[in-house]
């Protein structure tokens, strides 16, 4: 039965949520500097210091500041945020839609480029059109994601005027639009990488006997593509997208910075610089199950492509 | 036809030099920050982000002026210092309220000044310690004061001496000051010329205008003129630019010095460089020995000095600020209160070789400067260095390091030196003084600088009644200052803001606060 195998699967997830929250927990108190000099700046005298730590708890034996933590955790806290004074959970809660929304658009819009330039590449391979598939995408791998963001917003944004520079929008329809050239930018990234994967698999299932012998049923090729081909070869590109997500979402942090989007990404990294410990351990976890989510999912897409996965 | 022209020309400019007369009022002003404000308590709190926002929400019995060399009346119109120094009375203005419509008392100004005074509370309630004790009648408040302050006016003019609504604010849930401020900051109420209608972290804060602000405009309605003002919070410093260039954004902070003269070229943009309070400098352990107990040879003045003269300050302004820096003459600013210029240390690499002949380094010696990592004008400053100070045999080597691991090695005084910059947040010389040069603050930035003159010196200019004798207190302390040469002197920097050509009346004091008052969108 599939959803004994789902809850195995989560019930696994607890020990990587544990040790994640212990190894981040230990980690970040390894960082130089603490989140009262963080908030307080180069300026504050060592007084002032000492009391914003004893306010913050900081001044407690480690293991003290571990056990409510993990207190706090059981029981759904996540803590305040040292510098914002908000609770984590209520920032992990306006951040992360965004960020979700941006990773999906992104996955998509990989997937819409990816899939059908690596089945043409394939098709026609080694002719002019699959060299000039693959050098474009040979390009979008080489290059950093912040240029070719600004290359976008300064094209596409500045000069013509087609799209928002930067920011999120209202409506869905609004992020659809606002999003649009972030998305963009991260799923090109995405698709060179699924690209390659896919044109390869392609061109393998294309040379397989059971393509032979649709072909030979007199099967039109459209049908042969999607049915045959398409479905084998996208099993190890399900994989790659899925261990791709977890990528995607850390280059989010880049991408929401250059086109100021509001996310998780852009909260992490002003949570590490401002040493805002709830937050980043907040935010780790929140990671942690997200990634493990994605992989579960990664799965259960691979076992429904190929059912021999179920039992391995 | 050509007469036509003419006319028509004549009665366009006619009908423009009209409107120019006639400030418009209304519109929303979308204005591009680098980072979004953290908590947005005026007592709490230290960051210029809260800091150069909160002016905007809340107002003060006094104000610092637009050019930052004085105070002027705020929320009192009268503020009298009897003889012997040891009371000052304020005398509210009729009529004030706050942006909910209550009626500002002179409780609420005694309650809020207490609040800002007590020692349990923030950073910031060192600047009203003279103030003993607190008396409030009618529209008048009473500061009796526990010894003469001359920087008190400028203290009721900074942020956390901000007037808060005491009713709203006890009112608050939670069960301390703490919390109750938490509560408070969510949805603040003050008295500044805008009030937060929304915020969205990390993303946008709208301040709509406060419609009961005391303040009159040019047609002698009340101020502000614009509706609202809208922070949008763009990390990227070339996103901040593209946007402001596709008219998406009026108003676009933190412009990268090295693209000042490319947008001063663009016609459709205003690029003002608003005048600071900034020094740059390079902080120098001066302590005769390093944390790891090796010898130091900065601890030596003539060596100090010699940096110093070895420092091409006009290249590096040049260099690293393409041309909008001026160099240092003092520890504080130009624009800070009773500065006094001093000679300084003109560029002599013969100078400086003879002196660290004299100090037994003929040969040089090597040192580390810690730099904060990501920094463009860091690496610049300290590439530039390495080459001035190579040709005096000086090795320099430079160790980038994130903000907050750099400023923890800083407090353990775990350095040899440090990239540093500084601006005032309050209209008098006393608190940078009291951070270069006392050590009793913090070590003198952690220097180690000390002096006993320029204790004495401060101590006294900090009960001075005279002006002219605190003038000429702080000129002696700026000139043992530079004398001792406890930093590398740089150079001063302006704010530079980027606006779009119909933005009227924006200003940017030189203590960084970000003045919408009296700005307004021409059509």
């Amino acid at each position: 039965m599939r959803w004994t195998y789902v809850l195995t699967r989560l019930l696994q997830m607890i020990p990587t949520l544990i040790l994640a929250a212990v190894l981040v927990f230990i980690l970040v108190r390894l960082l130089p500097g603490d989140p009262a000099s963080a908030i307080l700046g180069d300026r504050a005298t060592p007084e002032i210091v000492e009391r914003t730590r004893r306010e913050l708890g900081l001044d407690q034996p480690l293991v003290v500041q571990f056990a409510r933590f993990a207190g706090r955790l059981l029981q759904g806290d996540f803590g305040i945020s040292t510098s914002l004074k908000v609770p984590v959970l209520r920032l992990i809660a306006e951040r992360l839609p965004v960020t979700l929304f941006l990773t999906v658009y992104a996955a998509v819009l990989g997937a819409l480029l990816a899939v059908p330039l690596a089945v043409l590449a394939a098709v026609r391979r080694n002719t002019w059109v699959d060299g000039v598939i693959r050098a474009v995408f040979q390009v979008g791998l080489s290059l950093p994601v912040f240029y070719i963001a600004l290359q976008l917003l300064t094209l596409l944004g500045a000069r013509l005027g087609w799209f928002p520079i930067g920011g999120y929008g209202e409506t869905f329809g609004e992020h659809l639009y606002y999003l649009f050239l972030p998305a963009l930018t991260l799923g090109f990234n995405l698709a060179a990488v699924l690209m390659r994967t896919l044109r390869a698999s392609v061109i393998e299932v294309l040379t397989a006997e059971y393509v032979d012998f649709a072909r030979a049923k007199g099967l039109r090729s459209r049908v042969i593509m999607t049915r045959h081909v398409l479905r084998n070869a996208m099993i190890s590109t399900v994989t790659l997208l899925g261990l791709n997500i977890g990528a995607l979402i850390g280059g989010a942090v880049i991408t929401e910075s250059v086109f100021a989007i509001p996310g998780v990404g852009r909260l992490m990294v002003d949570a590490i610089f401002g040493r805002d410990y709830p937050v980043i351990q907040g935010l780790t976890l929140m990671f942690a199950v997200l990634v493990s989510l994605v992989f579960l999912m990664t799965d259960l897409v691979h076992a429904r492509l190929d059912p021999r996965a179920q039992h391995a | 036809m050509n007469r036509f022209a003419r006319l028509t020309l004549a009665l366009g400019a006619a009908l423009t030099l009209g409107s120019s007369l006639a400030v418009t009022r209304g519109g929303t002003l979308v204005y591009g920050r680098y980072a979004d404000s953290l908590f947005l308590d005026p007592v709490l709190n230290d960051a210029n982000l809260d800091i150069w926002i909160l002016t905007n929400l809340y107002d003060t019995l006094l104000q610092p002026s637009p050019d930052g060399r004085s105070v002027r009346p705020g929320l009192a119109t009268r503020q009298v210092v009897s003889p012997d120094g040891k009371t000052m009375t304020l005398t509210l203005r009729p009529g004030i309220r706050f942006a909910n419509g209550t009626p500002i008392t002179a409780g609420d100004v005694k309650w809020s000044l207490d609040r800002a005074r007590n020692p349990n509370n923030g950073a910031w309630n060192g600047s009203l310690a003279s103030i003993n004790s607190i008396t409030a009648q009618g529209n008048t408040v009473v500061l009796n004061l526990k010894n003469p302050d001359p920087t008190l006016p400028a203290a009721l003019a900074t942020f956390n001496a901000a007037i808060m609504p005491q009713k709203l604010f006890t009112a608050a849930p939670g069960g301390t000051d703490a919390e109750k401020a938490k509560a408070f900051a969510e949805k603040p109420v003050g008295s500044g010329p805008f009030v937060l209608s929304e915020w969205k972290r990390g993303s946008y804060m709208v301040l709509k205008r406060n419609p009961y602000y005391w303040q009159r405009g040019e047609d002698g309605k009340a101020l502000p003129y614009l509706d609202a003002v809208r922070f949008e919070i763009i990390p990227d410093d070339n996103t901040r630019i593209l946007k402001l260039q596709a008219g998406e954004l009026q108003g676009a902070e933190f412009i990268p010095l090295s693209r000042v003269a490319e947008l001063r070229n663009n016609p459709r943009i205003n690029m003002q460089l608003f005048p600071s309070t900034k020094v740059n400098n390079i902080l120098m352990n001066n302590r005769p020995k390093l944390n790891s107990g090796a010898a130091n040879p900065m601890s030596d003045v003539r060596v100090r000095q010699a940096l110093n003269y070895a420092t091409n300050k006009d290249a590096l302004i040049q260099v690293v600020t393409y041309g909008t820096g001026k160099p240092m003459r003092s520890y504080m600013s130009a624009t800070t209160p009773l500065f006094a210029a001093q000679p300084g240390y003109p560029y002599d690499v013969n100078r400086a070789r003879q002196l660290l002949q004299a100090a037994g380094f003929g040969n040089g010696f090597e040192v580390t400067c810690l730099a904060t990592s990501g920094s463009a004008d860091d690496l610049a400053l300290l590439t530039a260095l390495q080459q001035m100070w190579g040709q005096v045999g000086v090795r320099l080597k430079i160790e980038q390091l994130d903000a907050a691991t750099k400023t923890a090695r800083y407090r353990a005084n775990d350095f040899q030196m440090r990239t540093a910059a500084w601006t005032n947040d309050i209209n008098d010389p006393s608190q940078i003084t009291s951070y270069f040069a006392i050590y009793d603050n913090v070590e003198s930035l952690h220097t180690g600088f000390k002096n006993a003159e320029v204790e004495r010196l401060f101590a006294q200019s900090q009960a001075e009644t005279s002006a002219i004798n605190r003038a000429s207190q702080y000129r002696r302390i700026q000139d043992i200052y530079m004398k001792a040469a406890p930093i590398v002197f740089l150079y001063e920097t302006p704010y530079p803001v980027a606006l779009a050509k119909n933005v009227r009346n924006f200003v940017q004091i030189p203590l960084g606060n970000n003045i919408f008052t009296a700005t307004s969108l021409e059509k």
